[in-house]
């Protein structure tokens, strides 16, 4: 084995060994990084749609809130979560939530918004 | 629990002492200190690690004694894991929302920082701020008012403050909810005059049993169309409300009554109601049944009404829905069977900066002859109720402002056509200046999404070629709260 083929397998073995690191450290940080679940709930007097989400446990869920009309609020009572939605037209609101405890955890309209202010409401359910 | 002395543990473990010294150095690891761990680890994770651990040194000491544990390892390991979880229950109290999770127990698994939830607003301008709303705790005010200025070309123009009206709710726990709403009609009630009204159009109790099946009972709105249930100023355009939605469908139609209320999911939901019904000697030939309701005055309970609606909302902005409601209405009548039945679908669709809405409503009265005559033998007048009424509009409007605007002004344009002589009982003959239709253009001007101020311009027609329908304009301003 010459020299010229001693260098040609260093060079090798070397390149090998950093596309090894390379591909092994993003590997690494995906197992690391949570699991996300994105949804978008539109809010209505007087109804949420989809007024039903369901999410694994532990997964991050992303929930992207608007109004096609007045201001709501949404509250999730076991949570402690309450946000304005804002009107139609004037933005969004994103929460997040992950829960690692399988159960219903409901959510509803705490912005007064008419006669059917007291059912608006709706689920995640973590399973 | 036995001891766990050093010594016996010593002579018990030595021939695997190189294993024992593996799982201390996995422990170990597990449990280095918090700045030698990636910052966004949290706690929560740390003690997962050692649990994991420690199971796994479970695993090996099993495996160094071919097997098996004594009772004195096993009780020493029980120790251990009890004290585990008394430094992660001391954890949550350092790192979480300790207030909520102390008093909500069914939310522990929040403590962990990465398991809690968190709000983030990440787009709202001019986003009022977290409520103190309905569910927040406090008893919320609510409500709305609209005054009007009216001009037909005949009668003088009016200005006349239409609705002032106060809606409150309580929240009697986490199952029992209240909400009501009294209303000021025409800002005046005087005793024996004829002025305004003071309306408790709804005060009722909801008992939250299930998103599927919940239970509502008092004063309540008729779930019929789409107004009546949605009937605030900054919910429709125009200054007046459709003509469909007055002499068709009488909005703001409200009733004592109780009955069942669901989200089936998907976008589906329902109503159905057992209600007190309309009175039929009231009804009129120009009208139709709006006179007839008995606004929870001492109601007629005798003869009971059900009405059903079925809503579906398969995408955001579109909604459609479908209401029956059926009555008997002849009860001031000996011997009468006036039942009603009032048949009504309707749609609505937002995209964008435009909207289209539509509704179609269609009436039955059984015994209309009879009706006639037992409100001419008794008030000296014919009615001429009709047996059947239709009612139908159209309506487009689209933003004329660009989007993400702070204010909004929207144009929209409405066909509609009703008549409350539309089928008529044998030996009655229609009115036909009560076959009317309506153009109305109009313009709604938002300077915030809860205040507007409209005017519209109402082109109306009728089949009469002996009365005139009189066009009209008006102009008004509303708010919601």
């Amino acid at each position: 084995m010459n020299d010229r083929m001693i260098q040609w397998s260093l060079a090798l073995l070397l390149i090998g060994l950093g596309a090894a690191l390379v591909t092994a450290v993003p590997e690494e940080k995906k197992k690391g990084e949570p699991k996300v679940q994105k949804v978008r709930i539109s809010a209505e007097r007087f109804h949420f749609i989809p007024s039903r989400i369901r999410v694994k446990r532990g997964t991050l869920l992303e929930i992207e809130l608007s109004s096609q009309d007045t201001f709501h609020g949404f509250r999730i009572p076991r949570a402690d979560v309450d946000v304005t939605i804002p009107a139609r037209g004037q933005g969004k609101v994103k929460i997040r939530f992950r829960s690692r405890k399988a159960g219903s955890y409901p959510f509803e309209c705490s912005r007064p918004c008419g006669a059917g202010h007291t059912m608006m409401r709706g689920t995640i359910v973590v399973e | 629990m036995k001891d766990f002395p050093p010594a016996a543990a010593a002579a018990r473990f030595g021939p695997h002492l190189p294993m024992l010294l593996l799982a201390i150095v996995l422990i170990g690891i597990g449990t280095v200190p918090a700045n030698a761990n990636p910052p966004e680890e949290s706690l929560g994770d740390r003690l997962d690690r050692v649990e994991s651990n420690l199971e796994r040194l479970i695993g090996l000491l099993a495996d160094a004694l071919g097997g098996t544990l004594g009772e004195d390892v096993k009780g020493e390991l029980q120790s251990l894991a009890a004290e585990l979880k008394t430094i992660r229950r001391q954890a949550s109290r350092v790192e979480g929302p300790a207030p909520e999770a102390e008093a909500v127990p069914e939310v522990e698994a929040f403590p962990e920082e990465e398991a809690m939830v968190v709000a983030e607003v990440v787009a709202a301008p001019d986003a009022p701020g977290v409520s103190a709303g309905l569910f927040g705790g406090s008893m919320p005010m609510s409500g709305y008012m609209e005054m009007h200025v009216n001009h037909d070309g005949l009668n003088p123009t009016t200005l006349d403050f239409h609705r002032f009206v106060l809606n409150l709710g309580h929240m009697f726990g986490d199952r029992v909810r209240f909400w009501s709403e009294l209303e000021l009609e025409h800002g005046l009630v005087e005793g024996g005059a004829p002025t305004g009204e003071l309306e408790l159009e709804q005060a009722y109790l909801d008992f939250l049993i299930d998103p599927r099946f919940n239970f509502r009972a008092g004063i309540l709105l008729t779930p019929v169309g789409i107004i009546n249930e949605r009937h605030e100023p900054t919910a429709f355009h125009g200054v007046e409300r459709p003509f469909v939605d007055e002499v068709i469908l009488p909005t703001t139609w409200f009733a004592g009554g109780g009955g069942f209320v669901g989200d089936l999911g998907g976008g589906l939901s329902y109503k159905t109601y057992v209600m007190s019904s309309m009175d039929g000697s009231l009804f009129s030939a120009e009208e139709g049944f709006r006179d007839g309701r008995q606004k929870s005055f001492l109601e007629n309970a005798r003869n009971l009404a059900w009405v059903g609606r079925v809503e579906y909302g398969p995408l955001p902005g579109l909604n459609l829905g479908t209401s029956f409601w059926t009555g008997e209405t002849g009860f001031q009548f000996r011997d009468l069977d006036a039942r009603l039945r009032v048949f009504e679908f309707d749609g609505r669709y937002r995209f964008d900066r435009f909207e289209a809405r539509g509704q179609f409503a269609l009436t039955h009265l059984d015994q209309a002859a009879e009706v006639n005559a037992s409100i001419r033998r008794t008030a000296g007048i014919n009615p001429n109720i009709a047996r059947g009424m239709r009612g139908f509009y159209l309506e487009g409007s689209s933003s004329l402002v660009p989007s993400g605007s702070s204010h909004d002004v929207v144009g929209f344009y409405r066909y509609e056509n009703f008549d409350t002589q539309y089928r008529m009982p044998e030996g009655f003959f229609p009115l036909s200046q009560f076959d009317r239709s309506a153009h109305i253009l109009g313009l709604s001007y938002f300077p915030h999404p809860d205040v507007v101020l409209k005017l519209d311009y109402n082109v109306m027609k009728n089949a009469s070629r002996v009365v005139r329908a009189r066009n009209r304009w008006n102009l008004g301003i509303g708010w919601w709260f």
